[in-house]
Parts: C-alpha cells; sequence; structure tokens
C-alpha cells in the first residue's frame, strides 16, 4: 500500500540550526578561527556631537610596533548609504554625531590598537547642535546637512535641507477640514516615544581579508547583498570582488540591516597584505556608535461623527532620524501606509517626516515604529470613545476596516484577522469597559485592549533566488539570499522542501548565505522574506521534482504522469515499482555515475513603479489586551497579564510561531516600561544594561496568552503570512489604555518609567 | 605579572601562563579556543559568557583568570557526552528555547547550576536562577518550559 504521511505544514518544527547554537559552535562575532595571522581592529569614534574636528598623532600611531594599518578620512574619503549617502565612511574635518567614526587601526593585538588609538588625539572645536526635532526645525536652527543637495541619491528623499527636514512622505484622500467642521466629537492629542536602541546580545563584529581581487567578509549581518552593494561603492570596488559569508547572527532586530562598522572592517583589511583582521565592538561602542531607532512625535487629531464612526483624521509624524535618515526611508512608507491605524477613514491627511538632528543615524527596529504610531492611534481611540461615551472596543469595531474595502487606487483589503484578533485578546484577559472592582488599598488594577496592523511591503526590486541540489554528498543542499536572525527562517525552508519533494527532513541542508553563491551581478532585496523565498522555493521544488521523476521516467520507460516521490521513494502508481532516492544519488541506477539534480527558483517582482501603494503587499493584523496593577503611592506598575494575538494566514510552524509572539509580548514590556535611550549634549549616556536596562524574567508578566489567528492569504504560501516583524504593534497601546483604566491616568509619553508614572499620579491627585 | 596556573575544564586538566590581568573569559575564548561563553558585556550584567566555577554559576568576564588555580570549571561544551545531548539541550531545542542563540550557552549553565540543586524548580525559581542572563530575542518563556519539562523528564 502506498501512504502518505500527515504533512508537516503547520506541525510543531524546532529550529534546525538549534543544535549548533546550544553546543557551543562557533559561529558568531569573535569566534572565528583564524589562527595567529589575525590582526584586530579598533575604531576611534568622535565623543563630540558637532565640531571640526583635527587629529594629531596619526603618524606616530602608524609606527607603533605592532600596529599594521591605521586610516583616517583623509585616506578614505567616502560617503555612505544605501538609497542617500548622507554618512561618512570616516569624518573629514567635521563631525556631525558622537559616535562617527574618526580612525580605524588594525594591529596585532586588541591591546596594541587601543594604545595606537590612545595615540592619537583629537582637537575638537565645537559648532552649535540641535538634539530634538524642535530645535533642529527652528527658524535659526544650525543645519546639519547644509550640503546635501550634492550627496549621491539625493533625488531619492523629498527633503528641505535648509529646514533639517530630510524626508517626508505625505498620504491624503478626502477634506480632513471639511470633515472636521461636521464631525460631533474632534480630539487633538500629541504622544512621544523616545530613541531606544535595538541591542543585540552579540555586539557588532565579523573578520575581513583580502586574498588576491577578493575582499573576503565574514559578517553577522542580516542583508548580505545590500552590505556588498554599499561597501563596495564606498571603496570604489566592483561588488564582484567583494564576497560576504553570512555567520550565524545573535539577534539584529534590524541593527545589523544597513552597513555600519563592517564598511571600516573592510577599508582596513585592504590595508593589511592579506591577513585576516577581527573587529568585534565592546558593549559601549554598540551603545555609543551603532543606530539608535528614532523618537517620535506624533500628532493626532480625529474627528467622530455622532454615529461613532471616524470621519476624519489628520495625523504628524515627526521622527527624530539623528544626522542619517539612509536606514529609515523604506520604513516610512510603511509609516504612511499605517497612518491611520486599522480604520476605514473616509478623510485622512496623512504626513511622516524625518528631521535630521546631530544625534546617532537611526535605523528602524522590528516594526517598532509601527508600534510607537499604534501608540498614538489606539490610546487615541480609547480618548475619542471616552468622549464619545462609547465602548472603546465597539468604536474600533464599527471603524475596522474590513476584506473587501478600497483603501487606495490600486489596492483592496484582503480577507484579515484584524476583529478576530482583538476578540480573542478581550476574551483571553476578561477584558471589560469598566473597571471591575474598587480598590482597598494603594494597588489598583486595570485593563486595556488595542489593535494594530502593519503594511508588509514587496517593492518592485524585490528579487529571490533558491537553488536546490540533491546529491550523493550532500543529499539536498539549498542555497537561499535571506539570512536567519532566530525567526525559524530555515526551519521553514526545510519544512517546506521536505513536504514538497516528500523526502525525509534529515536529508535538507540550508547553507548559510554566501554572496558567492550566486552570479556576479545578483542582487537579492526583500522585505519580507516568507514572501519573496516562498516564491522561489516553490518554483525551485517543482523542478526538482520534475527533474528526478523525468530521469527515473526515462530509466523505467514509463510516463511520467505514473510516477510520483512519496517518502523518500520514486514509486509509479501504474505498476507499483520503487526506488529509493538515496540509492539513486549514491550508487545510481545501472550504469555511469550517479544523478546530480539541481533546481533553481526566481522571484522577481514584476516591472511597476514604487507609488506607496504599488508596493504594499498585505497588512499583518495583530491585536493586544493587557491587565495592570498600579501602586497609586509609589507608581509601581506591574503587568499582570498580556494577551497578543497576530494573524498569520496559516502558521506552517504553530510552535514557532508562539515562540515569536511570546517574544514580542516580553520586548514589547521591555520598550513600554524600561527602555530609554539617554544623551548629554547629545552624547550617550546609556552605554550598559545598567544605565539602559532590558526586560529580563523578573520584568514578565504573570501570565502570556499568545494567540495565532488563522484567516489565509490568498497571495502566500500555503496562505501564510509574514509575523516575525509585526509582533510588537499594539502592546504599548494596551498596556497605556489598561494604565488608565486603573488609574484616570493618560500617559502619552514612551517609556513608562516609574518615575513618570508616579509624577503624573502626583499632578492628577 | 604572570601566573602559572592549573584548572579543570569540562572534565580536562589543563595548565596555562596568565597575566594579572586576563579575564576568565578572555582565557577560555582565546587560549582555550573554547566559544560557547561569549562576550555580551564585559561588566556581568547580560550572563552571555556563564560558567560553573566548582558548581557555582559565575560571569567569566568578573572572574580573573589567576583566581581559578585549582578550580573546576564546566562550560556548555561540557555539557553534552560525547554522543547524547545533555536533557536540557534536548527540551531547549523539543520547545524553542532558543532563538537567535546568543543567551542559550549561559542559559543552560545557569539552568544547570539551578537544577543541581533543586531538581524540581517551580516556575518561580527559574524565573529567579536566569535573572542574570538577558535574551533580547525574549525568549523567556519557552526558556523556562525548556528547563520544566527537561527538569519532570529526569526522574
Amino acid at each position: 500500500m502506498i501512504t502518505r504521511k500527515p504533512h508537516i505544514i503547520g506541525k510543531p518544527f524546532p529550529l534546525v540550526e538549534a543544535q549548533s547554537k546550544l553546543t557551543g559552535v562557533s559561529c558568531y562575532a569573535g569566534d572565528e578561527p583564524f589562527g595567529p595571522d589575525l590582526l584586530h581592529a579598533r575604531i576611534l569614534f568622535s565623543k563630540r556631537a558637532h565640531a571640526r574636528v583635527r587629529l594629531r598623532g596619526v603618524e606616530q600611531a602608524r609606527r607603533l610596533e605592532g600596529v599594521a594599518a591605521v586610516l583616517t578620512g583623509r585616506e578614505v574619503n567616502a560617503r555612505l548609504g544605501a538609497h542617500i549617502e548622507d554618512r561618512t565612511l570616516l569624518a573629514v574635518d567635521e563631525v556631525t554625531y558622537a559616535g562617527q567614526p574618526l580612525a580605524v587601526v588594525a594591529a596585532e593585538s586588541p591591546e596594541i590598537a587601543m594604545a595606537a588609538l590612545a595615540t592619537i588625539q583629537v582637537d575638537y572645536d565645537d559648532l552649535p547642535a540641535v538634539f530634538d526635532v524642535e530645535a533642529a526645525l527652528a527658524a535659526d536652527a544650525p543645519l546639519v546637512h547644509p550640503d546635501m543637495t550634492a550627496y549621491p541619491g539625493f533625488d531619492q528623499v523629498q527633503a528641505q535641507p535648509e529646514r533639517n527636514i530630510a524626508h517626508r512622505v505625505l498620504l491624503q484622500r478626502g477634506d480632513v477640514d471639511a470633515a472636521l467642521a461636521d464631525a460631533a466629537f474632534v480630539l487633538e492629542r500629541t504622544y512621544t516615544a523616545a530613541p531606544l536602541q535595538h541591542a543585540p546580545m552579540e555586539t557588532h563584529g565579523g573578520v575581513a581579508q583580502q586574498r588576491e581581487r577578493e575582499l573576503m567578509l565574514w559578517l553577522h549581518v542580516q542583508a548580505p547583498f545590500l552590505q556588498r552593494q554599499v561597501i563596495a561603492r564606498a571603496l570604489h570596488i566592483p561588488p564582484q570582488d567583494l564576497r560576504i559569508i553570512t555567520q550565524c547572527v545573535g539577534g539584529s532586530f534590524g541593527s545589523k540591516v544597513f552597513v555600519s562598522v563592517e564598511a571600516l572592517l573592510a577599508a582596513i583589511a585592504r590595508e593589511t597584505h592579506g591577513r585576516p583582521v577581527r573587529l568585534h565592538l565592546t558593549r559601549e561602542e554598540e551603545f555609543q556608535a551603532i543606530f539608535m531607532t528614532p523618537a517620535m512625535r506624533a500628532r493626532v487629531t480625529m474627528g467622530l461623527d455622532d454615529q461613532g464612526r471616524i470621519i476624519a483624521m489628520r495625523a504628524v509624524y515627526d521622527w527624530n532620524v539623528g544626522a542619517s535618515v539612509d536606514a529609515f526611508i523604506l520604513e516610512m512608507q510603511r509609516i504612511a501606509l499605517a497612518g491611520t491605524g486599522p480604520y476605514a477613514i473616509p478623510n485622512t491627511d496623512i504626513q511622516v517626516n524625518a528631521i535630521y538632528t546631530h544625534l546617532l543615524p537611526a535605523a528602524p527596529m522590528r516594526s517598532l515604529s509601527i508600534a510607537q504610531m499604534h501608540w498614538a492611534i489606539e490610546q487615541h481611540v480609547d480618548e475619542l470613545a471616552e468622549m464619545a461615551g462609547m465602548s472603546p472596543l465597539l468604536l474600533r469595531q464599527r471603524n475596522l476596516v474590513k476584506g473587501g474595502d478600497q483603501l487606495f487606487s490600486n489596492f483592496i483589503m484582503h480577507a484579515n484577522g484584524l476583529e478576530s484578533c482583538v476578540l480573542e485578546t478581550v476574551r483571553a484577559i476578561g477584558w471589560q469597559p469598566e473597571r471591575d472592582q474598587d480598590p482597598s488599598g494603594p494597588v489598583v488594577r486595570g485593563k486595556g485592549l488595542a489593535m494594530g496592523w502593519s503594511p508588509i511591503i514587496v517593492s518592485p526590486h524585490c528579487k529571490s533566488r533558491v537553488t536546490i541540489q540533491c546529491d550523493g554528498d550532500e543529499l539536498c543542499s539549498v542555497i537561499v539570499d535571506g539570512v536567519d536572525v532566530g525567526q525559524g527562517y530555515y526551519a521553514f525552508i526545510t519544512q517546506l522542501i521536505a513536504f514538497e519533494l516528500n523526502l525525509p527532513i534529515e536529508w535538507i541542508t540550508v547553507h548559510p548565505t554566501d554572496t558567492g553563491n550566486h552570479e556576479p551581478d545578483w542582487q537579492a532585496i526583500y522585505h519580507n522574506l516568507l514572501w519573496s523565498t516562498g516564491r522561489a522555493l516553490l518554483q525551485a521544488v517543482a523542478e526538482m521534482k520534475r527533474q528526478i521523476l523525468s530521469y527515473v521516467s526515462e530509466m523505467w520507460e514509463e510516463p511520467m504522469s505514473n510516477l510520483d516521490i512519496v517518502e523518500g521513494e520514486v514509486i509509479s502508481y501504474a505498476t507499483r515499482r520503487r526506488l529509493s532516492i538515496l540509492t539513486l544519488l549514491q550508487e545510481g541506477a545501472g550504469e555511469g555515475e550517479p544523478p546530480v539534480f539541481r533546481a533553481t527558483g526566481v522571484y522577481e517582482a514584476s516591472e511597476q513603479d514604487d507609488r506607496l501603494e504599488n508596493i504594499l503587499q498585505s497588512y499583518a493584523a495583530t491585536g493586544y489586551a493587557a491587565e495592570v496593577a498600579v501602586n497609586l503611592e509609589t507608581g509601581h506598575l506591574t503587568v499582570l497579564q498580556l494577551a497578543g494575538a497576530a494573524d498569520v494566514g496559516h502558521a506552517i510552524n504553530p510552535e514557532g510561531v508562539k515562540a515569536q509572539l511570546k517574544g514580542g509580548i516580553i520586548q514589547s514590556i521591555s520598550l513600554t516600561l524600561l527602555e530609554e535611550m539617554q544623551f548629554e549634549n547629545g552624547v550617550p549616556i546609556s552605554i550598559d544594561f545598567m544605565s539602559y536596562p532590558i526586560a529580563t524574567t523578573a520584568d514578565m508578566p504573570q501570565k502570556l496568552h499568545p494567540i495565532v489567528v488563522e484567516i489565509p492569504q490568498s497571495t502566500g504560501p500555503y496562505g501564510a503570512r509574514d509575523l516575525s516583524n509585526h509582533v510588537m504593534v499594539g502592546a504599548s497601546a494596551a498596556i497605556g489604555n489598561a494604565i488608565y483604566q486603573a488609574t484616570g491616568v493618560r500617559i502619552r509619553d514612551l517609556p513608562i518609567t516609574a518615575q513618570r508614572l508616579y509624577d503624573a499620579l502626583r499632578a492628577d491627585s | 605579572m604572570k601566573h602559572d596556573i592549573s584548572f579543570s575544564i569540562n572534565g580536562e586538566r589543563v595548565r596555562l601562563t596568565v597575566h594579572s590581568h586576563q579575564t576568565l573569559l578572555e582565557v577560555i575564548r582565546s587560549e582555550l579556543e573554547l566559544t560557547g561563553a561569549k562576550y555580551g558585556c564585559s561588566t556581568g550584567e547580560c550572563g552571555a559568557c556563564s560558567v560553573l566555577l566548582d558548581g557555582e554559576v559565575v560571569n567569566s568576564c568578573m572572574v580573573l583568570a589567576p583566581e581559578v588555580d585549582g578550580a573546576e570549571i564546566l562550560t556548555v561544551e561540557g555539557l553534552s557526552g560525547d554522543e547524547e545531548l545533555h536533557p536540557l539541550q534536548k527540551s531547549f531545542i523539543d520547545h524553542h528555547g532558543v532563538q537567535c542563540g546568543y543567551c542559550a550557552p549561559g542559559m543552560l549553565i545557569s539552568a544547570k547550576a539551578l537544577l543541581s540543586r533543586t531538581s524540581r524548580p517551580h516556575e518561580e525559581e527559574i524565573r529567579e536562577a536566569l535573572v542574570g542572563n538577558l535574551c533580547r530575542c525574549g525568549a523567556y518563556a519557552d526558556i523556562i518550559k525548556s528547563i520544566q519539562v527537561a527538569s519532570r523528564a529526569r526522574r
């Protein structure tokens, strides 16, 4: 009898690389074994935010015993950026943020490299600086990038250099002013969120080595093809002469997508005559010199009619992107597309601004900016509901975007789980519109809810490629162009191939991405790995199956339509013949060498322009509900329970989905209650986990409710939709709304530290 | 100043000459080329470099190498036998106790120390035992579950 095992799509599946990570395998930054030839790089970073700089003692540093090379902006005067080159590789004459690289050294030991840096003296001549959005937009503000028009990529942004406006995205429809004039209730409020750090546990680093023409980079990054392009352009070398081999990534959250210190590592390795160079930042350097996430100021106005319908919304989202907008440009498109929250509002005016200041360059973090704008929108909706005397749940249900709604001229909303998400979380924690008990002591309890949507974009430039090779040596090896950062990407690929080809999972090996495995000009760009890799994979497995069956069909002289692959065997439904694929690959069949099958699948978005609505592929829906306890006397806050729901279309790996959700819940608590990047005169004073605490097991809520909602996405693989990037959207506002229900105090600024809550409670009483 | 020291690591005796200022983490990683203990902060705040020193969890970045003369040290590499994974490692795989994986060796070491003190810890005790091990992926819930399941399976 021929039977099929129940398929593994939708079944629990562990991370395929878990075992090596749990046994101490060497694959993270600082682990690389390169022997005694290895040199060590250190970087000199600016300690001032805005100043003219002069370096003295560079020659002495070069002459120190054990120093192999020193580079400053005098030798390598290069700009850096993926879209607009608004950063420098190394500062020349002027610094525009504290943390900007001034020099890089390679030496026989980290100590000698440090000594060399100490030999270099930096003369700073301070210049006026701006650190917040208000100051940067003031009439006589010093300009961060007065020469911006000359930067390569200036045509990629809508900028006003003379006002420190780095980029702007607008999305409007209807007539907001007229609708607001007609509204029964109008509410205008401002909400803010502090700048944060991605703070991956693995700090940035890697190894570089010049091998004849080829410059090799072993990096722990999320987007090797993007990095290759940017580094090659900065160093004026052809991209094909630069090869990036990705290693394990010990957390990225967006900080290892865009190029930071990797380009300096590449630059110094060209000066060491073929000796490999390692760079591994200290925690303090990670805090002081790698990207921050931008602070937000959201000014939101909504108008409600007497039927409880939101008829107008105006929102201005200002982001303090520090001295660089480059990494934030795409995110601003997503912010605009999410700008109204998950509501169908006929008249909207959404403005997204990036403002330059003299702070660290900004980079997005795991849809954090979408989560932060929902901090504003979802508290605003609660405030509006109270104003109108409505239940916040009812107000949301009445205004939710529904499948079939025409959102943009060429985008109709798909079937989605928005309402299921909010209802499931409400049920999980027993949310009610009113507080359910009176306080008998200083501790009060309250519950709050919030929803969210997060745009999944696939730009016209999106490309992804997968190659599967089946042979006697490696059985099934897979070459991809995405990178697993712990979200289960390799597990997804393994599951999909095992299912589609009906092969044992032990046969399948996904190789870490190596730009050298693809044609020299291949430039993978992806904003949604599940979608783009999924598409390419399905093509590749179909081709692989065809090749294997066609080979056996010729051998057996049977039509291919009789044949199938079942549990690692080619079988004939007509003749009941069977052939083990393992035997076929390892021993061959009959005469000659065993066959080698190689199949490639490519996903390339069809040609179209990249207007906002064209890059929009779908929306991920989330819902959150929180219960908190607040001590009215001390401001001490405890999150008692937090329910998070996400519509993933189809959970290909349900336990993996829940793991991502639970992680998102913890990270949300951390960002909402604890984290704030602090500066003094533009210099980061958050430099370690004492001055910048992140959530520990002590900050976990007593109860976590991860909820998986599955409304299939017709265009995704098996109906699945991307998740790990969207899990945090809505959590902060649910906590804010719960605090309000508990205390009657509305906190509009993130993070909700005990001090802030205490001050607000005092002001209120 | 240099010190000749000898200690046992993962059951093997080693003799080394170390500098006064070298930390145990540096010695483990650079001299002994074991990469399981990770660099995370060098200030004892994150627990990525956790090892067992005579059975107690320490942040190896906070221990000076000369101090370990005569001691017994266990890193994550010594947790599993030659063939078999440790039950904790198996459980971390089965219950998604690992995401990016950078904190995982430290978590396993803290869990191992806990289970040698308390064979069937309550959730509260596990939370307390892991409070010095940071996980930025926020995988705490699954890490706790992995440890609980492993402890139940032990007898």
